[in-house]
């Protein structure tokens, strides 16, 4: 590899429009590897606003518009692509690798209808499925006019797609576990009516390099997935150094922050746990729920059952500019995760000197050795930490000291060179 | 001719029990009483009795010529006193041999000397009280917590009566010369014997590593060096964790068997020969060199500093809430209270916070908890019910 490799990224979200951690570090990815690589990005959504020098990005909301015309989507372009490779046309079915709801695809010759499918707000939603699958169409055509090197496919909604393009192309699969299913809903993953197991299962079988964001998820893969040791190489996420800034807060009152979606995963349930018996010995303190999430409303009827509602606050969603504000005023941040394969917001908030409580089942505590971690079942230990940590100073002045230096350890860059790693190891 | 000083330190913590914050107010009792019996016992069986048992043995056999000290600190012989009376029992057999010596400390092993004058002062008295109840004699030499010396302890220890102190053989306290003399400190013209901590950790640390050029040690080939003096080496101070024999050392590591020998081997070499530290500091000449140290000094670390105990924010914010109570408990002047705090005050509990030297293995060795921040939770809600019960009083 003597030039540039280049890569053809696969994801999904994306700045502005941020859901959960995915979008940040692809983002926070693509640009430290632009230095190192050439990078075509294809994407649901690109905002016209949000570039990066040295990477390609493609939106799918933009698909069949070139330079503000429609253009006509060629559909020679496979059989153009079958004399150039090689390929025998009998295997050129259209559909060479049946992702099983090949049927939910929006039909490539309706470009319009395309675009209109990912312009919307939610990059998920209950047409998931129409999305990812349609995706995969998509992605194929642009791939088959791309020239790269290396597929990078980052989690399950685009596997499908990346799946595929190796199958056609012949090229090699790198794909990034951010989150795995397991995590997600357990055990009930590896029900017959769930689909993206299936999937996350299918690319890392396929795939010939396996990037988990931590060792934990890299455990969580081979003990849930089945998969052996050899194809993984786990990268650490990091994040930007950022201006941050203290805010006084209106009330006396000290703040533990909880930000994420209100879902099993995240675990909820442990988070009321703990507060109650913070609670019966420490009154002076609110729990800030900023997020939301499928189990919002039965952690409201929870707090309320506790009779600790009053000390509760639910926030809703917030905007990138006001979780700033509410971490700027945390005096704990708090994330009880039953599985967290990194953990992103930890780092945002150890970045505002929040001291951070977190569970020992996240990929963060792994770059985070200087914040208190607790199983995530162990409600108790996660009172004791939060009451020491607003009762007494020592803890606090040597937590954050300590986690600024670790901070100042992680950089997209050194992400970026294990990546190129990863790259090279395939002798590409 | 030398004055070989050979010393150990004995020690135990009151190690505090697991003390989550839903305890403050309710559970007056901080100790691990369960856990500090355990302890005592496994190293009162490995060390403390077989190791005096080949002390005694040498004694008697080199009739007077093979000399030895002990510093026990105070929560040491209360531990011995209650748990195992047998240990204190085979501590005054050595003690009447007239060949062994004991030192004074504080007799909670703290750091009081960064903190309060009156607070050392207290925990000297009461040292020298118990080691004259439990080993009927007093002592006249002090060293003071883990060797931690400044000039500034000048003039208390000399007001308490002692004309001797034990400090760290630290290069630039003793104006580049060895430690191996007897030097002179401050207006009041006291002796500071300084360890010679290459020899010393020669046996407490490097004794059992095969990695060590000088593996294996033998008693034979270590008082050839120590035989190996310049013209006015006149003392060596050898002072070490006693634990070390059958302990951190295994008797399998055959340390138990060179200490045994050690004595025969010394007392082949003309030049040297085992001295009490009291005498070795009386051998001393007339115009000593002068060791000084403004800073704080320890025996710790390569830094030999307050490092281990007083750096970071978690050590410096628990002593010093721990001495904010000092005021208050002498006004109120109950003994019990008073020796509780003394327990908190252990420098172990300290140690066990250091963030600095978290990942350090020998810091490791003596450390029950996982983390620092673990150490120093602990540590402040005991600390927390502590101030409610002062708060009640």
């Amino acid at each position: 590899m003597t030039s540039k490799p280049k890569v053809l990224m696969l994801g999904w979200e994306f700045p502005p429009v941020l859901t959960g951690g995915l979008g940040t570090a692809c983002y926070g990815l693509a640009k430290a590897l632009s230095k190192y690589a050439e990078i075509e990005l294809l994407i649901p959504q690109s905002d016209k606003e949000t570039k990066l020098e040295n990477v390609h990005i493609r939106g799918m909301n933009y698909f069949g518009i070139n330079g503000g015309q429609t253009v006509e989507v060629p559909m020679q372009a496979l059989e153009e692509f079958a004399k150039v490779k090689k390929i025998p046309a009998p295997s050129l079915n259209p559909y060479p690798v049946g992702i099983g709801f090949e049927k939910e695809a929006v039909a490539l010759k309706s470009p319009e209808a395309i675009r209109a499918l990912y312009s919307g707000i939610e990059p998920y939603g209950p047409n998931i499925m129409q999305k990812v699958a349609t995706y995969a169409e998509v992605a194929v055509r642009m791939a088959l006019e791309t020239e790269f090197d290396v597929i990078h496919a980052h989690d399950w909604i685009t596997f499908p797609a990346a799946v595929r393009i190796k199958e056609i192309t012949g090229k090699p699969l790198v794909i990034h576990i951010h989150s795995l299913e397991t995590d997600r809903v357990g055990e009930l993953a590896k029900g017959d009516w769930n689909r993206v197991y299936e999937v996350e299962k299918k690319a890392m079988e396929k795939a010939d390099r396996i990037i988990p964001v931590s060792h934990y998820t890299q455990e969580c893969a081979i003990k849930n997935y089945g998969i052996s040791e050899e194809k993984f190489y786990p990268v650490h996420n990091a994040i930007d150094p950022e201006e941050s800034f203290r805010l006084p807060k209106k009330s006396g009152e000290k703040l533990v922050l909880f930000l994420g979606r209100v879902t099993f995963q995240k675990g909820p349930e442990f988070m009321v746990e703990t507060a109650w018996k913070l609670l019966q010995v420490y009154p002076d303190v609110k729990f800030f729920v900023a997020g939301v999430g499928d189990m919002l409303e039965k952690l409201k009827a929870l707090v309320l059952e506790r009779k600790i509602d009053h000390k509760f606050v639910f926030a809703g969603f917030l905007s990138q500019s006001n979780v700033k504000k509410v971490l700027a005023q945390a005096d704990v941040y708090f994330m009880p995760s039953v599985s967290e394969p990194f953990g992103l917001s930890a780092l945002e908030a150890a970045g505002f000197d929040v001291p951070c409580v977190i569970s020992r089942q996240s990929g963060v505590a792994e770059v985070l050795p200087n914040a208190l971690n607790a199983n995530f079942w162990d409600t108790g230990k996660f009172a004791n930490y939060i009451y020491g940590l607003l009762n007494y100073t020592g803890i606090r002045e040597e937590m954050v000291e300590r986690t600024k230096q670790d901070l100042s350890k992680l950089s997209w860059d050194d992400a970026a060179q294990d990546v190129m790693e990863v790259y090279r190891s395939l002798e590409i | 001719m030398t004055d070989v000083c050979l010393i150990f330190q004995v020690h135990q913590p009151y190690r505090l029990k697991e003390y989550g914050f839903e305890l403050i107010g309710k559970d007056h009792s901080y100790e691990d009483s369960a856990r500090n019996i355990s302890v005592l016992n496994r190293i009162a069986d490995l060390c403390y009795i077989p190791t005096n048992k080949i002390l005694l043995d040498a004694i008697e056999k080199h009739k007077g010529k093979f000399r030895i000290a002990f510093s026990i600190s105070g929560t040491c012989l209360e531990q011995f006193y209650r748990y195992r009376p047998d240990v204190i029992e085979s501590f005054r057999r050595l003690s009447q041999t007239g060949y062994v010596e004991f030192l004074a400390e504080t007799y909670y092993h703290s750091l009081a000397c960064l903190y309060s004058e009156a607070e050392f002062r207290r925990q000297v008295v009461k040292h020298e009280r118990a080691v004259q109840n439990l080993l009927e004699v007093r002592p006249t030499v002090f060293r003071n917590t883990e060797l931690i010396y400044s000039d500034k302890l000048l003039p208390v220890i000399s007001e308490l009566g002692y004309k001797t102190i034990l400090a760290e053989g630290k290069s630039q306290n003793m104006g580049g010369l060895s430690p191996n003399r007897v030097f002179s400190a401050g207006l009041e013209n006291i002796n500071i014997l300084t360890r010679n901590f290459g020899f010393s950790d020669d046996i407490a640390f490097r004794f059992a590593d095969p990695s060590w050029s000088e593996f294996p040690l033998s008693g034979k080939k270590f008082a050839n060096w120590l035989s190996k003096r310049e013209q006015d080496e006149h003392s060596l101070v050898l002072y070490m964790d006693y634990e070390t024999f059958g302990e951190h050392r295994k008797q399998e590591t055959g340390i138990m068997d060179f200490l045994g020998a050690l004595p025969d081997e010394i007392v082949k070499h003309e030049n040297l020969q085992f001295s009490l530290p009291s005498d070795a500091a009386k051998n001393g000449p007339e115009n000593k060199p002068v060791y000084s140290s403004k800073d704080w000094t320890s025996w710790a670390d390569e830094d030999k500093d307050l490092g281990a105990w007083h750096y970071d924010h978690m050590q410096k914010d628990a002593l010093k809430n721990l001495y904010a109570c000092e005021l208050s408990l002498y006004k109120i002047g109950r003994p019990d209270l008073l020796d509780t705090w003394g327990r908190l005050q252990t420098s172990d509990h300290f140690y066990y916070m250091s963030t600095r030297f978290w990942q350090d293995p020998v810091h490791r060795i003596f450390n029950p908890y996982n983390s620092p921040y673990d150490a120093y939770l602990n540590f402040m809600n005991a600390l927390s019910d502590f101030k409610g019960l002062i708060m009640k009083a």
